[in-house]
């Protein structure tokens, strides 16, 4: 996904840059995968302290578990439809749209979810305590990652039209592309188990 | 297509495309940024006009935010992605424009992919930011010159320590993965370029959109957290600490981008016939630093979101009153930052590891011990975060097992010095100025690893801790290791980057000044710790004034010094002695290419037979 | 070593190995030098740097001054032998532009890593053990004297500290504290961080929001104690800091009753 120089300046084999161009995803994806960690560490880490019984005020709200898990679905449906699709080329039309409009879909929903948070302070327009600060947090990384997986996918989408998405080149995009997807359902699932576990 | 076609084409000038790219640079860049940015800021008034400190801090931390996006905007850093997008990707001539085929200096100020501009814009950007830190370290000894001094007050002092440090730890993270592991690594490797040059360049100019708003702070009441930045102290400093918080996000998507980037290079681009233990020892250095880069930075990227968003929409991570905790934020900014010194030490360590051999003309002794050296720093460096927290009162029952991890580091860090020592050990060294750095090497990191033990002990740190003792112990082994291993490395590298020699007289003058300054400034510092004098203060009493009279003048050594190497790279650069291609006589492909080096560095592709530490008489 | 002074008949045994390497001029010039460094190392530890610490006025000050001195003495040998050899290679230096003459290839040697890291080893484990040891003490001390000891809570604001002894009903912002007495700061922050550092007692702890936490020490010589804050806590950090005096249990009582506080 993040250079396509080798026909100018690398004369490599196009499995060659495909592997290279999946190890640097990988390593993106590691550096992701810490961001991630951090945040459930300190969810867990501040849930487990309590300072003050601030976790989780008396009258605190929080969000519904079903929608963080509702919100990890078409994560996971665009992982599956485009390891699929890229697996079988001729349906990879289809498909890249169907993975591009549940990314888009699982935007909107998210934006709304953030947009209608049930933990705001009226007056001071603040946050009820950790929880609703950690609930939002780990909200807006998961917006994070639905617009670059929004993007991608509409990029594979519009690259399969145009039919600029042909050799074997792009097939190794493809399966890099795979990679991020797939981690993207694997981190929204790890998020929503996370805020499974929201009352002390 | 051969390399030879492309020898051809590169002495033609090649018509340039016309598109967009060509029109695009710096200064358009800095227009859309500084354009985004009042925008931002204008629409923030408007939107949220009440005089709250949450508000201004939204305001401006966005406002920074957008221009760092309208930069990278301005300067075409989204062509790339955006041409993806819609299916046309970048064209051959668009691809060769990019990498500055052709266009003399100006493709310095411009989103160049190749990677030896790239390096040299590090270079010069490392060289700024030391000099900004150098002279706010100059200021912070001037103001401790004598008790009650009130040279400058206390608010700006803070601000100093501050910017002081963070400008520094930056500064430290890229001196040596930045210039050489950009310049001279892939050449070092045998490799065309980088992995991913496009984000070769992202990398740099991200970190270039940092630097003016790191600078910023200056202007919102700077930074008066020191550079560790605690919580809760952060969320309730003034404007500068968004100048802080903004720069942190900016420069660890760099440094994850750079660490990507370099990773993979080494590890799918080296040579044909560079095997493993064929890489030099620097290329193993350096990767390891930036590989270890990659999972550590990310902890303090979260943590520096989470002060942004306590500090303008109201959460409450660090607030006890709510259930956050200062811990949270000491935990987060440790395991970042343990292995951070690590990122910052082990290139500079591997660089004089890879002077060594050449001048003392012996074989790097024992190569495996030197990369299980590196391997188990870095191993250990993940598991010993929490003795930056022996006193926070954070479970004390852990600072046992913290302490057995920590003193084990010893074990490691005492390979690399046998690897030293059995190198220049029955050689006879060349004593040129990248060798000096392996001695003044040995005497520093001996000395700061040794109080290290001091640090890592928990009833001597029940005493040390938080005092000037730790401020003299880390400089100790950031600048005197980490940064004389870099200026080495700029003496040993400069004939390939600039095509001429460091002057040697001035290089002579400005290491004696450095390194003798650097001694009387930080044994001084460590008396004043022992005495008791706390870090970042900005005053102190009577009893201390005799070591911090003596740490001043050994600032003012170390200043004059590196005044004194800037005029050095300066003149040498504009009209040093040309270099030969080799002028060390080192084994290592760099040395193999002429300057300067054609775009692709090299005209056949090399192949690696042995490993380059092939010197000493062949007895045997 | 190398091995250039041997005849070659037999091959030689480790011992002999070892002899003929002592016997090497080089070799007996490093290892001279590397004992008077050592030397010079262990009389600045046991010497010099305890100039450098204030007034040792408790047990746990007296460990972690301990500590560094003979962490300094262990370490001196270490120190010797890097110094020296370093040393020793400078006696031979080559200038000019072009490289010397090369030297002996000797690419690696499998007892010296061995025994390098093996000694290495051993100096991480008695320094590991050492402190170990010492902060078992600091802790069982603290156990022991739980019943006895006098409990001062110390309030951390931007910029003061006080001081409120609960069980004598006193509050005040200076800290007196009488001989021989164990005492229990209990700390805590109603702002930022802070770090409680009586200097002379050897013991610190950070006071965090709406977070105790503890340190244990039990003063035991008479005198000043200078109080600072050893964490960044904003604008007058620097001047965050008070004193304290150690006073007889005599004095101290009269303090209280002066104060306004009832003698236990």
């Amino acid at each position: 996904m993040s250079t396509s120089t080798e026909h100018v300046m690398h004369h490599d084999a196009p499995e060659v840059v495909g592997r290279r161009e999946r190890l640097g995803v990988r390593l993106i994806i590691v550096a992701d995968g810490a961001f991630i960690f951090a945040m459930i560490f300190s969810y867990f880490y501040l849930r487990n302290l309590n300072v003050n019984n601030g976790w989780l005020p008396a009258d605190g709200h929080t969000f519904t578990v079903s929608s963080g898990w509702l919100l990890a679905l078409p994560f996971i449906i665009a992982a599956i439809s485009h390891n699929f699709g890229q697996k079988r080329r001729e349906s990879m039309g289809v498909l890249s749209i169907v993975t591009f409009v549940v990314l888009a879909i699982g935007l909107v929903m998210q934006w709304s979810q953030l947009s209608n948070m049930p933990f705001m302070l009226a007056e001071e327009g603040g946050f009820e305590g950790a929880y609703a600060s950690m609930a939002f947090f780990l909200g807006g990384a998961n917006l994070l990652h639905y617009v670059l997986g929004t993007f991608v996918a509409l990029g594979i989408a519009i690259r399969t039209k145009r039919g600029s998405s042909t050799g074997t080149h792009e097939t190794w995009r493809l399966r890099t592309a795979g990679s991020w997807f797939t981690w993207l359902a694997i981190s929204a699932v790890a998020c929503a188990i996370t805020t499974s576990f929201a009352a002390v | 297509m051969t390399t030879l076609d492309h020898a051809k084409v590169s002495e033609s000038r090649p018509n340039p495309p016309k598109s967009l790219i060509t029109k695009l640079n710096m200064g358009t860049g800095m227009i859309v940024g500084i354009v985004f940015a009042e925008v931002m800021y204008f629409w923030g008034k408007s939107m949220w006009d009440r005089q709250e400190a949450v508000m201004e801090n939204r305001i401006l931390t966005l406002s920074m935010f957008a221009w760092c996006i309208g930069f990278l905007i301005g300067i075409g850093a989204f062509i790339g992605p955006f041409r993806w997008l819609i299916g046309k990707d970048l064209t051959d001539e668009e691809q060769l424009f990019l990498a500055g085929k052709g266009q003399g200096v100006s493709r310095y100020f411009r989103y160049c992919t190749d990677h030896k501009v790239v390096g040299i814009q590090y270079l010069v950007g490392v060289m700024v930011m030391l000099g900004a830190g150098g002279t706010m370290a100059m200021m912070i000894r001037t103001n401790l010159i004598t008790p009650g001094s009130k040279w400058v007050n206390a608010e700006i002092y803070n601000s100093l320590v501050g910017l002081h440090g963070i400008t520094m730890i930056v500064a430290l993270i890229i001196v040596s993965t930045g210039p050489f592991g950009n310049f001279i690594l892939p050449i070092m490797i045998g490799a065309r370029d980088m992995a991913f040059p496009r984000l070769n360049a992202l990398s740099w100019w991200l970190l270039f959109t940092a630097i003016p708003v790191l600078c910023s702070a200056w202007f919102f009441g700077g930074i008066p957290t020191g550079w560790t930045a605690y919580a809760p102290l952060s969320v309730q400093a003034g404007g500068g600490m968004n100048a802080f918080i903004v720069t942190i996000i900016i420069f660890a998507i760099s440094s994850a981008i750079a660490g990507a980037n370099i990773t993979t290079t080494v590890v799918t681009m080296r040579a044909k016939g560079m095997k493993w233990n064929r890489v030099p020892i620097f290329v193993i250095g350096a990767t390891i630093s930036v590989a270890m880069a990659i999972p550590a930075f990310p902890s303090f990227m979260a943590s520096q979101m989470m002060a942004a968003f306590d500090r303008t929409i109201g959460t409450h991570f660090y607030d006890a009153e709510f259930g956050g905790s200062g811990w949270l934020y000491a935990h987060l900014f440790w395991i970042m930052g343990h292995p951070e010194v690590y990122v910052i030490l082990i290139p500079g360590v591997a660089i004089l590891m890879e002077i060594a051999p050449v001048f003392a003309r012996s074989p790097l002794f024992s190569y495996t011990t030197a990369v299980v050296g590196l391997a188990g720093i870095v191993g250990l460096s993940f598991l010993v975060w929490a003795h930056h927290m022996y006193i926070s009162g954070w479970l004390p029952s852990l600072n046992g097992p913290f302490m057995v991890t920590t003193e084990m580091i010893s074990i490691p860090t005492g390979l690399l010095f046998l690897v030293l020592l059995g190198t220049i050990w029955r050689g006879r060294p060349w004593m040129k100025l990248p060798m000096l750095g392996v001695y003044a090497l040995l005497w520093n990191f001996l000395i700061g690893g040794i109080t290290g033990i001091y640090l890592s002990d928990v009833p001597a740190d029940d005493y040390l801790h938080g005092s000037m003792f730790v401020t003299a112990h880390f400089h100790y082994t950031l600048m005197g290791a980490a940064l004389t291993g870099a200026i080495a490395g700029l003496a040993y590298w400069f004939p390939k980057m600039t095509g001429r020699m460091l002057d040697e007289r001035s290089g002579y003058i400005s290491f004696w000044l450095v390194q003798i300054g650097f001694q009387v400034l930080f044994l001084g510092m460590f008396a004043a710790g022992s005495q008791g004098q706390p870090r970042r203060v900005a005053d102190y009493e009577q009893a201390f004034a005799t070591s911090d009279l003596i740490s001043t003048i050994g600032a003012y050594l170390v200043g004059i010094g590196m005044i004194v190497l800037l005029y050095s790279v300066v003149h040498s650069w504009r009209k040093g002695k040309i270099a030969p291609m080799n002028p060390w006589g080192a084994k290592t492909l760099e040395w193999t290419v002429p300057y300067p080096i054609y775009l692709e560095n090299f005209h056949e592709a090399p192949v690696v037979t042995s490993d380059p530490y092939g010197y000493g008489r062949s007895e045997k | 070593m190398s091995d250039q002074h041997e005849v070659v008949d037999l091959p030689p045994t480790p011992g002999e190995r070892l002899r003929n390497a002592m016997k090497a001029r080089d070799v007996r010039i490093t290892m001279i030098f590397g004992v008077v460094i050592t030397a010079f190392f262990v009389f600045i530890g046991l010497w010099f740097y305890p100039k450098f610490m204030p007034e040792i006025m408790s047990e746990s000050m007296k460990r972690g001054k301990d500590v560094i001195v003979y962490f300094t003495v262990i370490s001196a040998p270490i120190a010797g032998l890097v110094i020296a050899i370093a040393l020793y290679t400078l006696f031979d230096r080559h200038h000019g532009d072009t490289p010397p003459e090369e030297a002996a290839s000797f690419r690696t040697h499998t007892p010296i890593v061995f025994v390098w890291t093996l000694v290495s080893a051993i100096f991480c484990i008695v320094a590991i053990v050492w402190g170990l040891t010492e902060m078992n003490v600091n802790s069982e001390d603290a156990t022991a004297n739980a019943k006895t000891a006098l409990v001062v809570e110390v309030t951390g604001s931007q910029w003061v500290w006080t001081f409120n002894y609960p069980e004598l009903g006193v509050q005040s912002e200076q800290l007196n504290l009488p001989v021989d007495r164990p005492v229990e700061f209990r700390v805590h922050s109603v702002d930022v961080n802070h770090s409680f550092w009586p200097v002379q007692l050897g013991v610190k702890v950070d006071a965090n929001d709406r977070v105790t936490t503890l340190a244990h020490t039990t003063p035991n010589v008479l005198g000043t104690i200078d109080i600072k804050c050893a964490e960044l806590c904003g604008l007058y950090h620097a001047y965050m800091e008070t004193q304290g005096k150690v006073m007889k249990e005599a004095d101290f009582n009269s303090w209280v009753t002066a104060q306004g506080g009832h003698v236990a």
